[in-house]
């Protein structure tokens, strides 16, 4: 028995004592093989997944090992049950490989002829076999690789990827530090990217997770193609990989709804991407017309459907995902991992606030007590109609009001779901508003203004959820979300995370309408983020509009 | 005269010798006989010299089996003739037992033994009086030497198509008294012969060696780590399985026990596979801590209450011990060869169980730090207890024992721990408590409303927290969340918000976040905001006067009334009660129906029940042609077919007198014979009591030991087994 910092339980899940003097160092033994759940102020949830123990093993770890880091950090013994399952799990990887043979092309080989005849006899997978070549070899059509991966997994028989990477078109691409320099965490999450072939990182919003793109493009110098949400987002890469490397103007091109430009280094959106034009995506030929050395997939959490299947048949390009949350309502994550790789690299958001690299930040729910004519309302209104109901109370706006006058000073973002309330509230505070259909022109003079300080406050709808950089906002009053979801809800938050000039802490206000399904919207958005160690205080609406907070 | 020397060598034991002959058979002193005479008797029984052989090992039962098998008196020489040098340190254990004795011509054995080993110990026939000259053998044709070969190491019998045509082979044996007839197509391998053979001995492959244990070494130290995983694992499991069905009572199955799916839920409960969930059950059964009710619900007694108090060390030792002693098998459960038998179920129980365990145990005290493989120590086992009498479980318990062994933590990672050894020896304190991890009295309670207690709760503080949050993972710490629905279910065990705050203001060590203090509150706020109850009648009226005045009415006294608000008033009793004591009290009450119309009018007494209007009873009706004609047409074919059957039966009786007799050979022929011919027979047919009864019948076939015929008594096919058929005739 020794006092180790972790806790080994019988479901699988691994309980970090981070208060632990071992804990750093345990948590780096374990992170190769077990998934980061949750990571909330005292004791850090992770847990033992078969993909998990399969990437440790592909990332050259064995079951030996694995358990030996168990043992020597426990704090309990370990079930022995736990050990046995490690050591099966484990060794059910690499029996199957796939590799590139020089005459038949893509084929599956395996060491033990068992498992091969298990797995051709699966339904899923004989159609996408070919010609069996000898008793531990059978083709694969080429374009099924992902698909075979996928199934393989699924079966329980992970297939070792032996068949490489193409190295697409070369393309010098530098990285230039000049006054600023990779941090420590960019430069490892880049590098486990990097050895896995292709993967999944995950960083909190404003910690540069363009630079880790950045950092991966030095490393493939090759041809690059950068898939991102909105072209807002994909101006931002491009200035920001135009100041941070050798690319010049003429490298970059934008595939957007406007431009059209292929250029050594393009960037698309997914809304072009999935555009039907006759009831065909006609720009899904993206991905063929050039030989790309590398896909980067910006906010890997909102891909959509059309990109997965197309991601299925390019699973010789290398793939980088990059995201703040991957947490899908969709419940598609084990999409994502199988069809852009697995998780390479994730840090709990405290850990980065903790070097300093975002800012940090305090979540602060208000607590709105509806008046008594809102409530009757509320109560007689439609079930499907209620959330939106209490979610744009006219109370939530006098909140907005008092809060815009305390923060006065600061640089203010109120974001909202539902558009007559920002309208509403546009009015009243006096700022502008940005929502789905400003122009592209006009959102950009806004952000510009309120970058530069001129303008204090703005009113967003969802469009700025995501990959908007506004390094000197500092507070985020939210007064209705899309219902319960969570990573729109750290999404938000990130919008304030990154570091101020003056090291100040950001503030992130909800505004939650007191006994109202409302508030339990609230409790399951907060989730994510309380899970990541972000406390949420309560206050009383009445507190703030006496100034008190 | 026999049994008498037996009695008489008895006689002449000192004290010690019967001591130790009383420790190594302690059924001979339960009764204890009342003399010597009677002491003998029950020595030479049947039934504890079985029981003594049982217990002896292959080398010893081989050398006993060598006894038997050689002329009486004997001496230790010639045993050691026929078997092997070290039988010299064997025969004395033998004696001990009094399987073996001397007397004063040489060693003899007691008589009843021969009976209880069988008349061929070792595969050998009887001895051969004729006068045999064994250099003969060597001169023997080729196909003798065959049947010898295969005669020579048992079974000593063999068959013949006739003994009076043999083959050539035989023929030759048989003259030569090599072998000796038996029945009309038996031989037998006289035992001289075969000892002969055997070149002198009398076993092919002596064993008075154990054979050698494989296994993988193991570090007692990871052993010990490995097995105190296992019993608190174990522990867990049992208190698991009964919070799980005080739960959910699962219903046991008709035959008695747990069905399949609910040991399936059960299994997945605890995250573990139906055999282990199987062992639990048996556990927590053998304790008491669970009881089959009486409507059949799986029930967690007081006893699981009163356990879940002791130690650690108690609660293990106690579930070890019975474990240990218990002859049911849980292995059994769940086997596809047995799908009957089922947990908690009334046919677990196996003879050798028990000492199947006690000696696995044995055996792997013996061999510290070593991992035994399973087929090795099977063979160990089978060495020491070679199991006569059912020996096809007892691989099968021998596997099921080591497996359930690492379950319980008595082994850790397959070699014995110093628990178990501490248990095997039945020492006072095993070290169990002092090992496991200490019981923890606080929780860490953190921002996304779940707490963590790191270690294991104490009772108390994991009663509590189970009723206010829900277990999220469990196993050396426990994770809870709190949720809307868990503080509920606090606030539903009569817990105020202000106590649960207050509860985990004291067991927490990290101070409790804001988000969760607000929960409570919200929750507590509004727990019972809204009532629910039954009544079954109220009083209502919109001048609260008069019903204050109802309440204070010292005439309604009787009447248990509450007012529930200041227009409302409730009573458990009938509405048309409380009418008629408000009227005759003055008050002038109006009832109302349950939509809250008001009931005018006469009021009329109505039955409840259906109408049932009794039969009516009339004339019958004028039956129409075609019932007539149709009631015509049974009539006489009923009378023909019975006239007909009355006919046959006179022509039998006369015909025959009595019931048919016939011999077994006849019977067939004659069977087969009328099937041919399909003539109505008369049989003879005995039934369950062996009383023959006299039948009638068209025979149609025969099959399977049986005749298919049509018995004219009931018109049916029917099957009349034909070793039953006392005689055939035809009628």
């Amino acid at each position: 028995m020794t006092d180790g910092p972790l806790i080994v339980q019988s479901d699988k899940t691994l309980l970090l004592d981070i208060d632990h003097p071992l804990s750093t160092e345990c948590r780096r033994a374990i992170a190769p093989f077990a998934e980061l759940e949750r990571s909330p102020e005292h004791i850090h949830t992770y847990r033992l997944t078969s993909l998990g123990l399969w990437n440790a093993r592909a990332a050259g770890h064995d079951a030996e090992q694995v358990i030996d880091t168990l043992l020597k950090y426990s704090r309990y013994a370990v079930p022995h049950s736990i050990l046995v399952d490690i050591a099966e799990t484990m060794s059910r990887y690499g029996r199957l490989r796939l590799e590139a043979n020089p005459i038949h092309g893509l084929v599956l080989i395996t060491t033990d002829t068992a498992v091969l005849e298990e797995v051709i006899r699966a339904k899923k997978i004989a159609p996408l076999l070919g010609n069996r070549i000898d008793p531990e070899t059978i083709a694969v059509h080429p374009s099924q690789r992902g698909a075979i991966k996928q199934a393989l997994l699924r079966l329980g028989w992970p297939a070792e990827d032996f068949a490489g990477y193409v190295d697409g078109q070369h393309h010098e691409i530098e990285l230039v530090q000049n006054g600023w320099s990779v941090r420590p965490y960019q430069s490892l999450a880049a590098e486990g990217f990097w050895h896995g072939g292709s993967g999944v990182v995950v960083l909190p919003c404003g910690a540069g997770k363009t630079i880790v793109g950045a950092v991966a493009m030095a490393h493939a110098k090759a041809t690059t193609l950068i898939l991102v949400t909105n072209t807002i987002a994909a101006r931002q890469w491009r200035e920001e990989l135009l100041l941070r490397t050798t690319l010049n103007e003429d490298e970059i091109g934008e595939y957007s709804g406007s431009k059209k430009e292929i250029r050594a280094v393009t960037i698309a959106t997914y809304q072009v991407m999935t555009k039907k034009k006759n009831g065909v995506y006609a720009h899904l030929d993206l991905f063929d017309t050039h030989d790309w050395g590398l896909i980067i997939y910006d906010e890997v959490h909102l891909l959509p459907a059309p990109i997965f299947r197309f991601t299925a048949d390019i699973q010789s390009r290398r793939r980088l995902g990059l995201t703040a949350t991957l947490v899908r309502e969709d419940g598609l994550e084990g999409e994502v991992f199988s069809l852009i790789g697995p998780k390479r690299y994730d840090v709990p958001w405290k850990e980065i606030e903790a070097q300093g690299y975002i800012a940090p930040a305090e979540c602060v729910e208000v607590r709105v007590t509806l008046t008594d004519a809102e409530r009757m309302t509320y109560a007689t209104a439609e079930p499907e109609n209620r959330y939106r109901l209490c979610a744009t109370t006219a109370t939530k706006r006098k909140i907005v009001e008092a809060l815009t006058q305390i923060h006065a000073e600061d640089q203010v973002l109120v974001i909202g779901q539902y558009i007559d309330q920002l309208d509403e509230l546009s009015e009243v505070l006096g700022v502008p508003l940005i929502k789905g259909d400003t122009p592209i022109k006009e959102r950009e003079r806004l952000f510009k203004l309120f970058r530069s300080g001129e303008i204090k406050c703005l009113v967003v709808s969802k469009v700025a959820n995501f990959s908007i950089d506004l390094p000197e906002a500092t507070i985020a009053i939210q007064v209705s979300g899309a219902f319960g979801s969570r990573q729109e809800e750290a999404q938000r938050l990130g919008r304030i995370l990154r570091p101020k000039s003056d090291g100040r802490t950001a503030r992130f206000y909800s505004l939650v309408s007191r006994d109202t399904i409302d508030q339990d919207f609230a409790q399951n958005r907060q989730r994510f983020l309380a899970e990541q160690g972000y406390s949420y205080r309560i206050i009383d609406a009445d507190d703030v509009a006496q100034g008190k907070l | 005269m026999e049994t008498r020397s037996f009695a008489d060598y008895l006689r002449g034991l000192n004290d010690e010798s019967l001591a130790a002959l009383f420790a190594l058979r302690p059924d001979l002193i339960s009764p204890v006989p009342s003399d010597m005479s009677s002491l003998a008797i029950r020595t030479n029984s049947a039934p504890s010299l079985a029981r003594a052989v049982d217990g002896l090992n292959e080398w010893q039962f081989q050398v006993l089996e060598a006894c038997i098998a050689i002329n009486e008196p004997m001496t230790e020489k010639e045993i050691i003739e026929v078997t092997d040098s070290s039988a010299k340190f064997v025969i004395p254990h033998l004696m001990s037992l009094a399987l073996l004795y001397t007397s004063r011509d040489g060693i003899r054995i007691p008589q009843t033994l021969r009976d209880v080993l069988g008349t061929e110990p070792a595969g050998l026939g009887p001895v051969s009086m004729a006068k045999l000259s064994m250099k003969k053998l060597e001169e023997a044709p080729a196909a003798a030497k065959k049947i010898l070969e295969q005669l020579t190491w048992g079974p000593p019998r063999g068959s013949v198509g006739d003994i009076r045509n043999p083959g050539p082979g035989i023929a030759w044996l048989l003259k030569e008294n090599f072998l000796v007839p038996l029945d009309q197509r038996c031989v037998v391998l006289p035992r001289n012969v075969a000892i002969h053979l055997r070149g002198g001995k009398i076993h092919k492959n002596p064993q008075p060696n154990p054979p050698i244990l494989n296994g993988k070494a193991v570090k007692q130290n990871v052993v010990d780590r490995a097995a105190i995983a296992n019993i608190a694992t174990v522990l867990r499991w049992c208190e698991e399985i009964l919070n799980f069905w005080s739960e959910e009572p699962p219903s046991a199955l008709r035959a008695g026990g747990l069905g399949v799916r609910d040991l399936k839920s059960a299994a997945e409960h605890l995250g573990v596979d139906e055999n282990c969930a199987a062992f639990v059950s048996e556990l927590v059964y053998l304790r008491g801590l669970v009881v089959i009710d009486a409507d059949d619900r799986v029930l967690p007694t007081h006893a699981f209450d009163l356990w879940l108090t002791q130690s650690a060390e108690a609660r293990w030792r106690g579930i070890a011990s019975l474990w240990l002693a218990t002859s049911r098998v849980s292995g059994l459960v769940g086997r596809a060869e047995s799908k009957h038998i089922s947990a908690l179920g009334p046919e677990l129980d196996r003879v050798n169980a028990a000492s199947t365990r006690r000696l696995v145990l044995e055996l792997l005290s013996a061999s510290r730090e070593i991992s035994p493989d399973v087929v090795s120590f099977s063979a160990l086992v089978k060495w020491r207890a070679p199991s006569r009498r059912s020996p096809g479980l007892q691989p099968d318990l021998v596997k099921w024992t080591l497996r359930e062994s690492e379950w319980l933590g008595i082994t850790g990672q397959g070699a014995i721990s110093k628990y178990g050894l501490a248990f095997y020896k039945g020492e006072e304190a095993i070290g169990v408590d002092l090992d496991l991890p200490k019981s923890i009295n606080h929780i860490l309670i953190q921002s996304d409303n779940t707490a963590i207690a790191p270690g294991r709760l104490e009772i108390e503080l994991a009663r509590t927290l189970d009723s206010i949050a829900d277990i999220e993972s469990r196993g050396g710490a426990t994770v809870y969340r709190f949720s809307e629905t868990s503080l509920r279910r606090g606030l539903d065990h009569g817990k105020t918000g202000e106590e649960i705050r207050e509860f985990l203001r004291k067991t927490s060590k990290t101070p409790i976040p804001q988000p969760l203090d607000y929960l409570i509150s919200d929750v507590s706020k509004r727990h019972g905001r809204i009532r629910v109850g039954n009544t079954s009648a109220y009083i209502r009226c919109e001048d609260q006067n008069i019903l204050t005045q109802i309440l204070n009415d010292k005439r309604m006294e009787t009447l248990p009334l509450r007012r529930i608000a200041p227009e409302v008033l409730v009573c458990d009793m009938d509405a048309r009660d409380i009418i008629a004591l408000l009227r005759t009290a003055g008050y002038l009450p109006a009832a109302e129906s349950t939509t809250g119309v008001l009931l005018l009018g006469p009021r009329l007494n109505r039955a409840k029940s259906k109408p049932r209007p009794p039969r009516v009873i009339g004339e019958l009706e004028a039956p129409s042609d075609e019932t007539l004609a149709a009631a015509l047409r049974s009539i006489r074919v009923g009378e023909k077919s019975s006239s007909k059957q009355s006919a046959l039966r006179e022509i039998a009786a006369n015909a025959l007198g009595a019931i048919p007799r016939t011999t077994a050979n006849e019977t067939l022929d004659l069977l087969n014979k009328f099937i041919a011919e399909a003539c109505t027979l008369s049989i003879g047919y005995a039934d369950n009591n062996g009383s023959a009864t006299h039948r009638i019948v068209d025979p149609l076939s025969i099959s399977a030991g049986s005749l298919i015929a049509r018995d004219h008594a009931t018109g049916e096919v029917q099957s009349f087994r034909i070793p039953r058929i006392t005689g055939v005739a035809p009628l």
